[in-house]
Order: structure tokens, then sequence, then C-alpha cells
């Protein structure tokens, strides 16, 4: 298939870049989608070769504002096996902490999304403003609220003290009820209800065989998440279980999110309350790799993030590959939106999470008279509902 | 069960705006410990270059120090182009003689270009020069 051979590059469609996506449709009906990536080829990839070792962390963070520090741990986890070092079990957990706070907050802005895509500005109000509640306790134990850069080879850089370990806790505690709050008005609003289900169905074989990965695979009843299947940073001591759900619909989709942010402040209570005493800061960093090649991957707020890192030895990569959940979220599922309607167009793909800010306009080509309207998302959400 | 959003608008009518109205009222805070200016102190840095060797945005140049300031044997100390700074702090991590200063100033819009130059050299003008 052509089309996936346009996007080169470490491609993440994040808030405000470009995506198109051609619906074709029959009256109301979709009977054709076809997405249109690489518009926003950075060279991310080339830029990771032209640069050191410790510099590539800060560009690797730098692929996706949303999911920074998985990012960074991805390439750092692959760099730090290739050095032959090994981080510090308090490291571990601070990286952990950080990765699930930033799961909250991604989970949150796509539940603010999916809300104000389907016409309920007021909650995509109230969940932004309580986001920014995850986002002070990600800039509390980081030091910004977007960019962790957090993570070294063989630690992180800032350790967490008791002041701010117990200040986390506290606050998360409000998170925490909002969150619980959010997930029942998802599961128990009528209109959220009707406007989600049944809605961009993708059955559990289908999910396997298109290889969408995260919150889309596991709401179509495949229990998969990388943090379990091959645990890293500190997943191996931190209890959790794998949320999943049946359904397969975009519903099921935001349900899994929701819960699975739920199960982070679990997880980042669990870690606090048993954080391991030792340094967690290197005194230095190595900054030569032996030849060799790694595979890399995490579990994104998206799906499973997959880094290919080459090295001929010396200071800098030889090459480095990056495959974001997106692109085969996005990408390989074309068909699901067949036979829905026009408005779920835009609730189908943010069902997907590929921030669907990205998709600056969507053109409409009616089939039978040949007729074609750029269309803004919020206009087609507006157009009917199915 | 129906779930009507009604009830929590309705508390928030009462509650405080959330909005910011920044830069009028200047309630904008930071958590304690956020990474903002920061520049190197020039009684403790050796001009070792490190930070500018590490910076990933290249926003860190090397200067030579104005003559009746040479303070050590390079003789070169690193200025920060905040227009250009990611706030990695990689240089802060990095300094083996930890001589950067960090703050937690983030207000740093500017029409005209914004450098650590003069912050770097007051730190030795009021500290003593080895």
């Amino acid at each position: 298939m052509a089309l996936v051979e346009i996007p080169i590059g470490p491609q993440h469609p994040a808030l405000h870049e470009p995506v198109m996506l051609k619906v074709r449709a029959d009256g109301e009906d979709v009977i054709g989608v076809e997405v249109n990536t690489g518009y926003n080829h950075r060279g991310v990839e080339k830029l990771l070769e032209k640069n050191s070792w410790v510099r590539g962390m800060y560009i690797a963070g730098r692929v996706c504002g949303i999911c920074n520090a998985v990012h960074t741990q991805t390439y750092v986890q692959g760099v730090e096996n290739l050095m032959g070092v090994e981080p510090p079990p308090r490291a571990n957990y601070i990286r952990t902490i950080v990765m699930e706070l930033e799961r909250i907050h991604s989970h949150m802005l796509i539940s603010a999304v999916m809300a104000e895509v389907i016409g309920f500005t007021t909650l995509f109000m109230l969940i932004m403003r309580d986001r920014e509640k995850a986002m002070y306790l990600k800039e509390l134990v980081t030091g910004n609220r977007v960019h962790a850069d957090i993570h070294v080879f063989g630690g992180v850089k800032r350790d967490l003290d008791e002041v701010r370990r117990s200040r986390v806790l506290d606050e998360l505690r409000r998170v925490e009820e909002r969150l619980k709050y959010y997930r029942r008005v998802f599961e128990t609003d009528y209109t959220i209800v009707r406007r989600l289900s049944e809605v961009g169905r993708i059955k559990k074989s289908d999910a396997l065989k298109l290889s969408v990965v995260g919150p889309t695979l596991r709401g179509s009843g495949v229990r998969s998440d990388v943090r379990f299947e091959d645990p890293y940073a500190a997943y191996p001591e931190i209890p959790f279980s794998v949320i999943y759900r049946d359904e397969g619909d975009s519903w099921a989709r935001m349900m899994v999110r929701l819960d699975e942010a739920l199960e982070s402040v679990n997880m980042i209570r669990y870690a606090l309350e048993r954080l391991p005493q030792g340094p967690a800061v290197p005194k230095a960093i190595p900054r030569t790799a032996r030849p060799g090649e790694v595979f890399s991957r995490v579990e994104a707020p998206r799906g499973e993030l997959f880094y290919h890192i080459v090295s001929a030895g010396g200071t800098n990569p030889y090459r480095v590959k990056i495959r974001t959940p997106s692109f085969l979220n996005v990408l390989n599922t074309e068909s699901t939106y067949l036979g829905h309607r026009l408005a779920d167009v835009p609730v189908i793909l943010a069902s997907y999470d590929p921030c669907i800010s990205c998709m600056e306009r969507v053109l409409v080509v009616d089939e039978r008279s040949g007729r074609r309207v750029y269309m803004s998302l919020k206009e087609l959400a507006q157009v009917g509902f199915g | 069960m129906r779930l009507s959003l009604l009830g929590e608008v309705l508390k928030n009518i009462t509650r405080r705006a959330s909005t910011i109205k920044y830069p009028v009222a200047r309630e904008l805070t930071v958590a304690p410990g956020s990474r903002g200016r920061h520049y190197a102190d020039l009684t403790k840095c050796t001009g070792c270059s490190l930070c500018a060797i590490d910076c990933p945005a290249n926003a860190i140049a090397m200067e030579k120090l104005p003559q009746p300031l040479k303070h050590n044997p390079r003789g070169v100390f690193p200025v920060v182009d905040y227009g250009k700074c990611v706030f990695c702090y990689q240089c802060v991590f990095v300094c083996p003689v930890k001589a950067y200063v960090t703050t937690e100033v983030f207000e740093m819009a500017d029409y005209s270009t914004d450098v650590s130059r003069d912050s770097s050299l007051s730190t030795l003008q009021s500290g003593e020069s080895p």
C-alpha cells in the first residue's frame, strides 16, 4: 500500500500538527477514508545521528510534547544497554513516577478533546482545568510541567526529596478524585454513551490484524501492554492490572484510558510509598557506546513506542529508527470509518488519540455530485448526529 | 443511571474563576524547583566548556572574559542565549564545579536578545576573584 510509504521519519501527529483525512461520502455515509500524513517531517532521526548520545536524550524527548518522558526512556534504556550502565533502583522508581504522571495527563487531554468533539465544551474546560493539577505534579517532580528532561544515562538528573514526595502524595488524592468523577461521567452520561457506543468498532481479530497498539488494542479485548509483557524501569516491582475491555468501540477505548489513568494513580502512590533508598543521580555519565544494535520498547500513553538504535561505537549513534504508536493507530484504521455517518468521523479519529487538532481540515467529497468541500473538524462534528 | 453535568456546572458558578488574567494579575506561580533562567557563577566556573559541548540547542557560547576580570586560566565563560535555550538543564547537571546558579524566573519574553552575560559578570564584581 503506497500510503504507508508517504511519511518518512519519526512522525508524531501531536496537537496542531498537520495530517489530512480524505473522507468519501455518499450523502452522510462514509464510504472511503484516506489518511494523508507526512506534512510534519522534521528529520529527527537524522538529527539524532548528527548529535552525540548525550544530546540525543533531549532530541528524543522533543519528538513529542505530550509523551516526552517515554520517548527519552525508550532512547535512554536502549543506549544504556549499549553503554553497559544500569540505573539504580531509586532512579528507576523516579522515572516510572514521571512516566505515569505523563500517562495521567495524556489520557485526561484526550478525554477533554473527545468531550469537545462531541459538543461537551464545558466538560472539556473542566477536564483541562483539572489536568493542570497532574501537570503541576510533573513540574514538582521534574522541574517542568511539559518537558520532564529528568533521564540521564545511569540514573536521573534530580532526586525526589521528602518534602516534594509527600506533596505529590497529597496532591495525587485530588487528581484521583477528579478522575473518578470523569470516569463516572463517561460511563453513565446518556449522551456520551450514545455518541460513542458502537462507533468505530474494531473486533478483536481485526485489532490484531491491523496491528493497532495501546488503548486502541486493549479496547478491543486484547490484553497487551509492554509494561506487563516486557517490563522495564520499575514496572517489574510495581503491581498493576492491565485494563482491557471487550466492546471494541470508541466508548471502550475512552473507558480503557480513564481506567488506566486511575490505575496510574495507584502505581504512583505505590512507587512513592516504597521509594528505595540510595543514590539516584549519577556522578558522571558515560559518553561512548559499544558497537552493536538494540531494540527498545516502552508503553507510551498511546501504545507501544519502539526505538531501534544502531551504534558503530564512538560518541554518536549510527542510526536511530523511531516508530510511534499513533503511526499504527491512525494509518491502519482507515477501514473502521466505513459505514458510519460523517459526524462520527471525528469521534472515531479522537478515539485513537492521534491528538485530533493535528487534522487541520477534512476534505469531504460527495460521490454523487462530485462536490468537494473543506471543513474543519468542528464543523464536521456538527453536521448531524448519526 | 443518568448523570447530569449540571450539578458540577452549578457548583462552579460560585467558585473563583480558574482563568488567570496574566499579565494584568500576576498570580501565575511555578512549582518550587522549576527550571527557569540560569547563569554561570564565574567565581566557580573554570571555563571547561563542557556545558557548551553538551547543550542540545547550541544555546551556550564560550566568550572571552574582559581583560581585568580574567578569573580562570582559559579566560572564557559560558553565555546562555535564552532565546535558544530549551531549559533542559544539562549544563547545570554536567558542570563539574556546580557553577550554574538556577532560578525559577520564567518571564523572559523580550524584544531584544536575552543572554546571561551580565548576570554572569555580576557574580565576579560582587564575589571575589581567585
